[in-house]
């Protein structure tokens, strides 16, 4: 029985690793999934698509812009590779202080920006595909799938900037999320922020579906 | 009208061995067919309307492997002289030419025989002595015994069994961490970034499916048996698990290929865990199963290691030790002292005390001279003795009680065959239970996971593997400890019925006494001398085999008086005998027959009371037709028959005794032990219609006598137990055989019994109440009402635990001690 039954786990063992070796890099369906539906927002938004030569670093804005992500084509020239930059106004209405806004939040000029540094990597990228594949080779945990609302997301610290899976199917094809914690630490009525919607979302943690609060700004650009 | 038993190897529960003997039964020509689980046997009687090669396809057909048990004996004959291949042809041309020999290869690059043959028709000797008159040296013998290779075919099992849990329980373990670890939110587990299933998904889901794949290899079993039997609507339990394990296996992969696909929610709907986890854990309850199982036919090896290898035969005045198997009837045998008994015989010279007690249990070695049986294993203690070989292998005491046990452990209960019947029920309903549940949850909550876990769940809690097993594995044990007692149980039936008894009818005359009656007095008639008196009636009671008139005829040797030839001896059953002595007629018997000769017993007849009150027998003596004389004998009580009926009563049994003496005799014996209820002066053929009378009262009646006189009444009662005897007849005759001449065993048996029945019931009980609580539990009934679910993984772990209980506990049953061995320790 050894024998046989040896020779059959040998002969699963040794297909299941060349399968693994032949389709390596095909089993991150999230991180590739992503590359494909980010493609297809930034199709969709061409003329809403900027590049800042100084930052090196390519930004998306919502189609009122009252927000825009920004990611780094090069992070070895910027402090935040990844992050959202938001009009401050609507927050500043509901009391928001700008001075005790923690780190990883930073006011400038009316602008809300919450972000993160992803690395130092100083690979250029070209476009802002490539720029965001940088993010899903080099930083891969920043990238997530968002089970509730079939979206991709980076995430850019105190915040996340989601795209759907399907716009055709999703009526929420960018959302902009903003973390309340650090809002209402520095003063933020939730109630009271105009332009943002302050709801529970649904995420998986720890195998569970657990309800979260955020403030979000959804887009249908379908 | 043919009878065989065959071994079957692959099944795995009572609903395997019910369709087994479902199918064979149905074959025309087959009039019974009986499959015992534990050992694995198929007992088959068949007429000429079938053949052996049709039941084992038949059984073949279903899925499982059979093989006749060897009647016919292989040896490996190492043999000399070869020079070619050309030789080794030659020795085989001629050695399967033999009568006997059903196969024979001879391989010269070996230099062996292999030769299967039937030793009822050719001796070893004669095989050997083939080879020799060809010119070639045959040398030691090795041979395989089939209870060997039964041995060495459990341990494999064991290993393999062992070696599948392993493997299974390697890749288990890992797979069921990978499944959990993510999901325990108040303690963070290690696990590694690459395989968090929200961000790699598809790897974590080819992670599970690679895992899980060895643990289904190692199981293949569990679906080559199952699915079989389910497409031939015999569902059994492998088909419970298979169905279960299949689902959630097909189901995930299936979802595998969705997240791959790009749905990614499908990995929260991932059940490998579930199906590698059930099957190890299965897997661990068959491990201990037959780890369990081979303890219980501990008994078997125990009495299969006593005999000796080798004998010691005296070969033209020489003394030559051979082995054991080239022993032939006949032989003269040395046994030194310290030496073991290889066979059974009859001592020719020499006297010594031999310790029985490995057979009998009885402890103290019993003397043994001229013209005494000695019997194979046991132990020659003080002096060196020749005997004559009579019974050899298979026919030996020793042999016959291995047989014995080993078919009694083959049989089956009543209330085994009942376990059989409602498990062949069971599985089908099981899975009908499963799919309505998982439905209706579905329908219920339109969530095809949630309903999965459900059907899943029943299917493997619902496992009635350890129904079959609830009764084999008491009755193995239970039998397996009265042959350490020397108390021979024939079979499940007698062990189910024994434990009802209220009962026992005891036969007085070496049963209740020693059955050596003594002459006690001598009474005469005016004017007849009291040696001439025991000349007369013991010369009568010459040809006469009754222990009464042997114990006259002993008397008389004893004082010395010559006897007579007797001539136109005649026995009147239940009266006595006529003879002529010297021209005289002389009567002896008991009152019946003086009545009826017409001989008046006025003279002596106060002196027949006192004796009979006396427990004595008077045996009347006339000669032409006068009374001569009263002689009288007592048979003495055995120290052990009032302590024995004080126990049975105990147990709430009424004890009777059943004899052929008088009313008063036999009232006095009762007395003296407490027996309730007396059936005295009843003729040898009537003592089975005085059973059936007490059975007709509502009784249920068991016989205790010697197996030879009293076979009828044996047969008729519900249990007869023969004691004190290992004798053919004995061992034929009754239910439950009692090897020494203890009273006390009556009630060790009865006891031992009802312990047995005892432990079938708690058996039952642990087999059926894992079932029954856990079938509704893993259905959702509770979780209607907000109460708990049970999970795939818990099912499997109690349906293991249910095996694992089950064998326990009937290992428990080796703890039994007599009730005098209990009050001793006390």
């Amino acid at each position: 029985m050894r024998k046989h039954i040896m020779r059959r786990m040998i002969a699963a063992g040794i297909v299941a690793v060349l399968l693994l070796a032949a389709s390596a890099c095909s089993l991150d369906v999230i991180g590739n999934g992503s590359v494909t539906a980010f493609e297809q927002v930034l199709n969709a938004m061409t003329d809403r698509v900027d590049y800042d030569e100084a930052g090196a670093s390519w930004s998306l804005s919502a189609p009122d812009g009252s927000a825009r992500f920004v990611w780094s084509g090069n992070w070895s020239a910027s402090e935040f590779d990844a992050m959202l930059a938001v009009d401050a106004e609507p927050f500043l209405s509901a009391g928001l202080n700008p001075n005790l806004l923690s780190e990883g939040c930073v006011y400038q000029d009316g602008i809300l920006m919450v972000g993160r540094n992803l690395g130092n990597d100083g690979t250029e990228a070209d476009s802002p595909l490539s720029a965001y594949r940088l993010i899903v080779q080099n930083s891969r945990s920043a990238v997530s799938y968002h089970m509730a609302m079939d979206h991709f997301g980076v995430n850019v610290g105190f915040g996340m900037f989601e795209w759907a899976k399907d716009m055709a199917a999703n009526d929420k094809d960018i959302v902009f999320v903003l973390d309340p914690e650090p809002l209402l630490a520095a003063g933020v009525d939730p109630n009271a922020v105009e332009g943002w919607v302050f709801g529970e979302v649904e995420v998986h943690q720890n195998g569970k579906q657990v309800k979260v609060e955020k403030f979000l700004k959804p887009f249908d650009l379908t | 009208m043919e009878s065989r038993i065959l071994s079957v190897r692959g099944m795995t529960c009572a609903a395997c061995a019910q369709r087994i003997e479902k199918v064979v039964t149905r074959l025309p020509g087959v009039q019974q067919a009986s499959v015992n689980l534990a050992s694995e046997k198929l007992f088959v009687q068949y007429d000429e309307g079938a053949t052996l090669d049709a039941i084992k396809e038949a059984v073949r057909k279903i899925g499982y492997e059979v093989a006749e048990r060897a009647e016919c004996t292989t040896v490996s004959i190492p043999i000399g002289g070869m020079t070619c291949a050309a030789c080794a042809q030659r020795i085989e041309k001629v050695l399967r030419r033999l009568e006997g020999v059903v196969e024979a290869t001879v391989n010269f690059a070996t230099e062996k025989a292999t030769v299967t043959y039937d030793p009822q028709t050719v001796r070893q000797s004669a095989i050997k002595a083939a080879i020799e008159k060809l010119g070639y040296q045959p040398l030691e013998i090795a041979k395989k015994d089939a209870a060997e290779e039964d041995r060495a075919r459990k341990q494999k099992q064991i290993r393999s069994q062992w070696m599948k849990f392993i493997v299974a329980a390697a890749f288990a373990l890992p797979l069921l961490y990978i499944a959990m670890a993510p999901m325990i939110s108040f303690v963070r587990l290690p696990f590694p970034g690459w395989l968090d299933p929200m961000q790699f998904p598809l790897v974590y889901g080819l992670t599970e499916l690679l895992l899980v794949i060895p643990i289904l290899c190692v199981g293949n079993r569990f679906y080559t048996v199952g699915f079989k039997a389910l497409i031939q609507r015999s569902p059994n339990m492998d088909s419970l698990i298979a169905i279960g394990t299949t689902a959630a296996f097909v189901y995930s992969t299936w979802n595998v290929f969705q997240i791959a696909g790009g749905n990614f929610a499908a990995v929260d709907a991932l059940y490998f865990e579930s199906a590698g986890v059930i099957i190890a854990l299965i897997l661990l309850g068959k491990t201990l199963e037959a780890i369990s199982k081979g303890k219980t036919g501990e008994a078997i090896k125990k009495l299969m290691g006593l005999a000796p290898k080798t004998a010691i035969i005296l070969q033209n005045g020489t003394e030559q030790e051979i082995p054991i198997e080239e022993v032939e009837i006949g032989d003269i045998i040395v046994v030194k002292p310290g030496g073991k008994i290889p066979v059974d015989g009859t001592v020719i010279e020499g006297h010594t005390a031999i310790d029985e007690s490995m057979l009998t249990g009885e402890s103290m070695p019993v003397d043994k001279k001229a013209g005494d049986p000695v019997y194979a294993a046991s132990l020659n203690t003080t002096g060196t003795i020749r005997f004559r070989a009579e019974r050899i292998g298979s026919d030996t005491a020793l042999a016959q009680i291995i047989k014995l046990v080993e078919d009694a452990q083959g049989s089956k209960a009543p209330i085994a065959k009942l376990a059989d019947v409602v498990s062949g029920y069971f599985v089908p309903i099981v899975c009908l239970i499963a799919l309505v549940a998982g439905v209706a949850w579905y329908v219920g909550t339109q969530d095809i996971s949630f309903a999965l876990t459900i059907f899943i769940s029943v299917l493997v809690i619902a496992c009635p593997c350890a129904l079959g097993l609830a009764t084999p594995t008491a009755i193995m044990v239970g039998t397996g400890k009265g042959a350490e007692y020397g108390i021979l149980i024939k079979g499940g039936e007698a062990l189910e019925t024994a434990h009802k008894i209220d009962t026992i009818v005891f036969d007085k005359t070496g049963t209740i006494t020693e059955g050596r009656p003594t002459v006690t007095d001598l009474l005469t008639a005016k004017g007849v001398p009291a040696d001439e008196l025991l000349r007369l009636a013991a010369s009568a009671e010459m040809g006469s085999e009754h222990p009464l008139g042997q114990a006259i005829v002993q008397s008389a040797r004893q004082k010395g008086i010559e006897l007579e030839q007797a001539g136109g001896f005649d026995s009147i059953t239940g009266q006595g005998i006529r003879a002529e002595i010297g021209g005289k007629t002389v009567l002896a018997g008991n009152r019946k027959l003086m009545d009826e000769q017409s001989i008046d017993l006025a003279e002596l007849e106060g002196h027949s009371d006192r004796l009979a009150e006396e427990g004595k027998t008077p045996m009347f003596v006339a000669v032409d037709g006068k009374l001569a004389g009263i002689i009288a004998v007592a048979d003495v009580v055995k120290q052990s028959s009032k302590a024995a009926i004080e126990a049975l009563h105990k147990m709430g049994i009424q004890v009777a005794m059943i004899t052929g003496d008088n009313r008063r005799t036999a009232d006095a014996i009762a007395k003296q032990v407490g027996i309730d209820r007396v059936l005295a002066e009843v003729l040898p053929q009537d003592k089975s219609d005085e059973v059936k009378k007490l059975q007709a009262e509502g009784r249920k009646v068991a016989m205790v006598g010697d197996g030879i006189n009293d076979a009828p009444a044996l047969a008729q009662a519900d249990i007869g137990i023969a004691i004190g005897s290992g004798t053919d007849v004995a061992m034929e005759s009754a239910d439950i055989v009692l090897m020494k001449n203890d009273l006390m065993d009556v009630p060790t048996a009865i006891e031992l019994s009802k312990q047995t029945i005892r432990n079938i019931k708690e058996n039952l009980f642990w087999a059926f109440g894992y079932n029954v609580i856990g079938i509704p539990i893993a259905a959702g009934v509770l979780h209607l009402f907000g109460g708990p679910l049970l999970n795939p993984i818990f099912a499997a772990a109690a349906m293991s635990l249910s095996s694992v209980s089950v064998l326990t506990n009937a290992l428990r049953l080796k703890r039994f001690k007599p009730h005098r061995e209990r009050r001793a320790a006390q």
